[in-house]
């Protein structure tokens, strides 16, 4: 195995082109090295924590951005994230174990492009973008149609993904993220669901909601039916319940050895009813009635 | 491919070659022949091999050794101060928190970040700072005990 620590992205993306599908790309480590060990050795493994730059979270001109080299931990501990993001503060919060968060990377959650990865459906519901660096230039995907199965995203094996760019959420709305697993720490979700809620300015009906699906489909989802079921309307007991079930036929799990797909169903009736009635209740101050 | 390692670990200047796909785990256990921190799960998710990295516990099982290059590490055999065992070590003698011991040092390694970056733990920060640590014998109480003695001495 050859081994590369490129200083800028530049010589990463030389790298990327030179080894093409051989060349493996690592940051944090937590799940290239498990592949590493477990399953095979790339032919090169290029290591882009040295690239200055790539780490970070700042804030400019009604956006986010978050450096792809970005541990999860730094985003845990961030108080702008906690404070603007609360649906990625979550998602951060639940992820693996504390050992974890402080060497993964957010950059690496997205390229693993896991249906079940902690911080996607969260940077779904944010409709935030992935800047992407290839050797003919950089350009911005939404992460609407950034993942395309499995492991595959648009970073493809020749590009890099340098930055996280999130529009900050409309005024008034509240987001949350929701994990379903069998234990607290270490386990990865049988469903998460991330609910961004915005009311009417008199707090009365839904503006907008964006829901998104987490490891009920080949990649993270939204559940577009049933955010325009709710568009427009007061957030009833009745609506929330029609919601739920409508989610669960927006999902297309598979079943595994975490869960049937018919309790990921399940699942994702019951985390929306509940992402809705805690989002409604943050965001208006009310109780669903 | 093989990679010079140049760090420091628990105090002192170590310099040595390993292959590039070597873990931090394997670095210190086969190459540096310092086997107090544990291989288990080899997954990341045990915490057996817990070590202290610039001032954060990570899994050394799945961390690269090169991302040891400038890096500060303490490991469980940078605790005691010669015959004198540092007070996580000997709160969990003192309230049995031992049973294999095989997930031992792991935890203690998680306990001593913990109270690095704060002297009084609540029981919150206590459950998320071993989160990531597993006792297959199942002796958390004891573990826990432990955490507060130490607090509580520290």
């Amino acid at each position: 195995m050859e081994y590369f620590e490129p200083k800028s992205i530049g010589d990463a993306l030389s790298l990327l082109s030179k080894h093409g599908a051989e060349a493996k790309v690592i940051a944090g480590g937590t799940d290239v090295m498990v592949d590493i060990k477990f399953k095979e050795e790339p032919g090169a493994l290029v290591n882009i924590k040295k690239i200055p730059s790539l780490a970070g979270i700042t804030e400019s001109g009604g956006s986010l951005r978050i450096g792809a080299l970005t541990t999860i931990r730094e985003i845990e501990t961030s108080a702008i994230v906690r404070e603007k993001l609360p649906v990625l503060w979550e998602a951060a919060h639940q992820f693996a174990s504390l050992q974890v968060r402080n060497t993964a990377t957010i950059g690496g959650n997205i390229c693993r492009a896991s249906p079940s990865g902690e911080t996607l459906t969260p940077l779904l519901v944010l409709e935030a973008n992935a800047i992407l660096a290839f050797s003919d230039g950089e350009r911005s995907e939404a992460f609407k149609t950034f993942f395309q199965g499995p492991g595959k995203s648009a970073v493809g094996a020749k590009g890099l993904l340098t930055e996280i760019e999130i529009p900050m959420p409309p005024a008034g709305s509240k987001g949350v993220y929701l994990k379903h697993a069998v234990r607290g720490a270490m386990d990865i979700a049988m469903v998460g669901v991330a609910v961004m809620l915005t009311p009417d300015g008199g707090k009365n009906s839904v503006q907008e909601v964006r829901v998104g699906l987490g490891a009920v489909g080949p990649t993270p989802l939204r559940a577009p039916k049933t955010e325009a079921l709710l568009k427009g309307k007061p957030l009833t007991a009745a609506l929330v319940k029609e919601a739920g079930a409508l989610a669960a036929t927006e999902a297309s799990p598979i079943s595994d050895q975490r869960s049937s797909a018919e309790n990921r169903r399940w699942i994702v009736e019951a985390l929306t009813r509940r992402g809705l009635e805690q989002t409604w209740k943050a965001a208006t101050g009310k109780e669903v009635a | 491919m093989s990679v010079t390692i140049n760090t420091t670990i628990n105090g002192q200047a170590v310099s040595a070659s390993a292959e590039a796909s070597t873990s931090l785990l394997e670095f210190l256990r086969d190459t540096l022949e310092m086997k107090g921190s544990k291989l288990c799960c080899n997954t990341g998710e045990c915490g057996a091999c817990t070590v202290i990295y610039n001032g954060k516990p990570i899994n050394s099982c799945v961390t690269m050794a090169a991302d040891a290059n400038g890096a500060k590490i303490t490991t469980i055999e940078g605790l005691a101060e010669g015959d004198k065992l540092h007070p996580v070590q000997q709160a969990f003698i003192d309230t049995g928190a031992v049973q294999c011991g095989y997930c031992t040092p792991g935890f203690i390694m998680s306990v001593k970040a913990l109270l690095d970056r704060t002297k009084k733990p609540t029981a919150a920060d206590i459950e998320e700072a071993v989160s990531g640590n597993i006792c297959r014998c199942t002796g958390y109480n004891k573990i826990v005990d432990a955490i507060h003695l130490a607090a509580a001495k520290l």
